[in-house]
């Protein structure tokens, strides 16, 4: 009596919640795959609004994987063969949208595994992973919560991976000395502004305040200026959506920039070049590889043909490679090796085969499961991270980076500004 | 100078798209929703007539300026005109259209931002650390010539003249033989053209994709409220007024917040002069 009664009625309540739920988890039934059953996943992503292009190109890539997966067999489970379908819903970014979706894919189709981008919509799919036990995946680590055990972060460690191309920059351009950040204000930028304060810090270069400006924001000639007037070394396009990296580059372009640029993403940048010089894009840093990169044939990437995938998909979807074509086909890549591991297609099955070793085979090399620091949770993929530049009009890996390497060494900087930006798990 | 120029281009734009709803909102008493979507319609035919077929871009911007204003007479024959005695009619019906209009664009050219070719990468230097891109003095000089075709327009021409009587008093225009369904019409032309050529000529500057619209309208909603409804003299200046604002606090402060203080520009209008700046009872 002395236990409960010194419990207030709402943890009482919560501890209910929690036994009930999970005795929903455990209630779900089982089922085993008939011989030959198609194996379905969930693609709940933005696949129309301004956040499509980080959607709807990895759904396009998922189905070059499936059709590869297909014609080589399909998943085994139990030795036999099943095929792989990907049921797409479009949560135009909206957490509603991703509620609604969430609930039709694991209840109404049945889906074994639920691929998003993350973000703003997460919110609105949390209590249905929550409440069904379905194993998600996101592409932002920031999603990451001890409160939910079932979501993962296997493929992009965003934003901690942007350390390793201002790593990179310090180490081959020491005469780069200071920086300024710009952002749109929301849950993509700013997670990504706290990232490059610290990778900037960590490597001896001086911030400038960040500039940050709204998601609706259509002419950057103002943000631009105010950039260039600070007369920094290095100008960072932090983590902004292609609809806002393009005008940017465009702007720095006229306005008569000449310093140096990073960038998370540089999606298109054939385009880029395009409206500027293949001068000006010169030396423009960034962290998502060309899949036709021959650093990608190397023995311990694990994606199987990318030269080949990257081809197959630029002859079905000219001129539209981006950061996320190639990322939840390789979530994929490391689901159907849990899978065919533990046997089973089950959630909570492909998790623990998922886990078991603390290790799982990323995209870019083997990696560490990690996260507990920054998220309170070992649920991100963390290991090497390429960092990309562009030289003579081609975008080339220059280097992998050892993240944990770099956390190791500097995490405490990370966690300051993660703490100022409330952005460490026991903030949100 | 640099944060002038860059507000005068914001100001160009604004004021065509402003300038257009408010001319709508005068002469018919229809909020257009849908307005903003007029300037993604301009800023598509660009997209498939310059960069899918590469015509000469001083066409496509004619071209685009004719097919918008004939998308708004389009509008005003199926919707503004069945709905013209349902006071809220004409407004639900452009919410729709602007859906319609979206969807049918995200079918035909896809979601993601269009890549628009420049049409001249040419900067006027003015200074060291003053530089005017051709492509923004393009915007700019669009404007000053459609808006003064405009003025021209309204007090120098019979049709002028009847559009301002019709707007002003529509009974009495038409006891003096002012057809004011004709008058709708062109007004309804000239409105959605005048936002078919702005969406059209920022075309390169800008990302196009299905969804600029949005952020376009928010901003012209502003300012004909801060401008007061029905006055195009009032959305003109509060456009620059708006743009300069706004700017230099992006510039200078930061954008989240020049957001913020466009708001609240436009709250603290709302609540010392509720008819705006230069608004009155009459309309146009």
């Amino acid at each position: 009596m002395k236990n409960f009664s010194s419990q207030t009625k709402r943890e009482f309540l919560k501890r209910m919640a929690a036994t009930v739920s999970a005795g929903m988890v455990v209630g779900l039934p089982k089922m085993s795959l008939a011989a030959g059953e198609t194996i379905k996943i969930g693609f709940l992503a933005p696949l129309t609004g301004p956040v499509a292009a980080w959607g709807k190109p990895g759904l396009d890539g998922c189905q070059i994987w499936a059709e590869r997966i297909n014609a080589a067999g399909g998943i085994s489970i139990n030795g036999e063969g099943h095929p792989v379908e990907f049921i797409g819903y479009d949560n135009e970014y909206d957490p509603a949208k991703a509620r609604a979706g969430a609930s039709k894919l694991v209840i109404e189709d049945g889906v074994k595994f639920v691929m998003m981008l993350g973000g703003d919509p997460w919110p609105g799919a949390q209590p249905v992973a929550d409440r069904t036990g379905m194993l998600f995946s996101t592409l932002l680590p920031s999603d990451l919560g001890p409160d939910t055990t079932t979501l993962i972060a296997p493929a992009e460690v965003h934003p901690i991976y942007n350390v390793t191309g201002v790593q990179w920059l310090a180490e081959n351009h020491p005469e780069l000395k200071s920086a300024v950040i710009c952002a749109q204000d929301d849950a993509l930028g700013i997670p990504s502004v706290a990232t490059y304060l610290a990778a900037f810090e960590a490597s001896g270069i001086a911030n400038e305040d960040p500039i940050l400006f709204d998601a609706a924001t259509t002419d950057f000639a103002p943000i631009v200026s105010r950039m260039i007037s600070l007369n920094t070394d290095i100008i960072c396009l932090d983590t902004c959506y292609t609809e806002f990296v393009h005008p940017l580059v465009e702007q720095l372009f006229q306005q008569g920039y000449e310093g140096t640029i990073i960038s998370c993403t540089a999606d298109f940048y054939q385009q880029m070049i395009e409206k500027t010089s293949a001068e000006f894009m010169e030396g423009f840093v960034f962290q998502f590889p060309d899949f036709d990169d021959p650093a990608l044939e190397q023995d311990f990437i694990n994606f199987d043909d990318p030269a080949g995938f990257f081809s197959e998909y630029n002859s079905r979807h000219p001129g539209e490679w981006g950061a996320v074509s190639w990322e939840y086909a390789s979530i994929m890549d490391l689901w159907k090796w849990a899978a065919e591991k533990a046997n089973s297609v089950e959630p909570g099955d492909v998790l623990a085969s998922m886990l078991e070793s603390g290790q799982g085979e990323h995209a870019f090399g083997t990696a560490d499961w990690w996260g507990m620091d920054l998220f309170g949770i070992d649920h991100a993929l963390v290991g090497n991270w390429p960092v990309v530049v562009i030289k003579g009009g081609k975008a080339r890996i220059q280097d992998y980076k050892w993240i944990p390497g770099w956390y190791d060494e500097f995490g405490d900087i990370l966690k300051k500004y993660f703490t100022q930006y409330n952005l460490m798990w026991d903030q949100r | 100078m640099q944060t002038g120029l860059n507000a005068l281009f914001a100001a160009a734009y604004l004021s065509l798209v402003a300038v257009g709803l408010v001319l709508i909102f005068g002469v018919m008493g229809v909020i257009n929703f849908a307005h903003g979507e007029l300037f993604m319609l301009g800023a598509y035919v660009v997209v498939a007539l310059y960069t899918n077929l590469q015509m000469p871009f001083v066409l496509v911007v004619a071209i685009g300026l004719i097919f918008v204003g004939l998308v708004g007479i389009l509008m005003e024959f199926t919707m503004f005109h069945p709905l013209r005695d349902n006071p809220l009619g004409g407004l639900v019906a452009s919410i729709g259209f602007l859906m319609v209009i979206q969807a049918s664009i995200t079918i035909g050219f896809g979601v993601r931002m269009e890549h628009v070719p420049p049409v001249t990468q040419d900067v006027i230097i003015l200074s060291e650390k003053v530089r005017l891109p051709v492509q923004r003095l393009f915007v700019i000089l669009s404007a000053f010539v459609c808006l003064t075709a405009l003025w021209l327009f309204l007090k120098k021409t019979k049709f002028g003249w009847a559009l301002r009587a019709s707007a002003q008093d529509p009974e009495a225009a038409m006891l003096q033989g002012i057809s004011t369904r004709t008058v709708s019409i062109i007004a309804m032309f000239i409105g959605a053209a005048l936002a078919g050529v702005a969406g059209s000529v920022t075309a390169p500057v800008i990302s196009v994709s299905p969804v600029i619209g949005h952020a376009v309208i928010v901003s012209a909603f502003i300012v004909i409220i801060v401008g007061g409804i029905g006055s195009l003299e009032g959305a003109v200046l509060a456009s620059v007024t708006y743009a300069f604002i706004h700017t230099v606090i992006t510039t200078f402060i930061d954008g989240v917040i020049a957001d913020i203080v466009g708001l609240s520009l436009m709250l603290l209008v709302l609540i010392i002069k509720p008819t705006g700046m230069f608004g009155t009872q009459d309309r146009v």
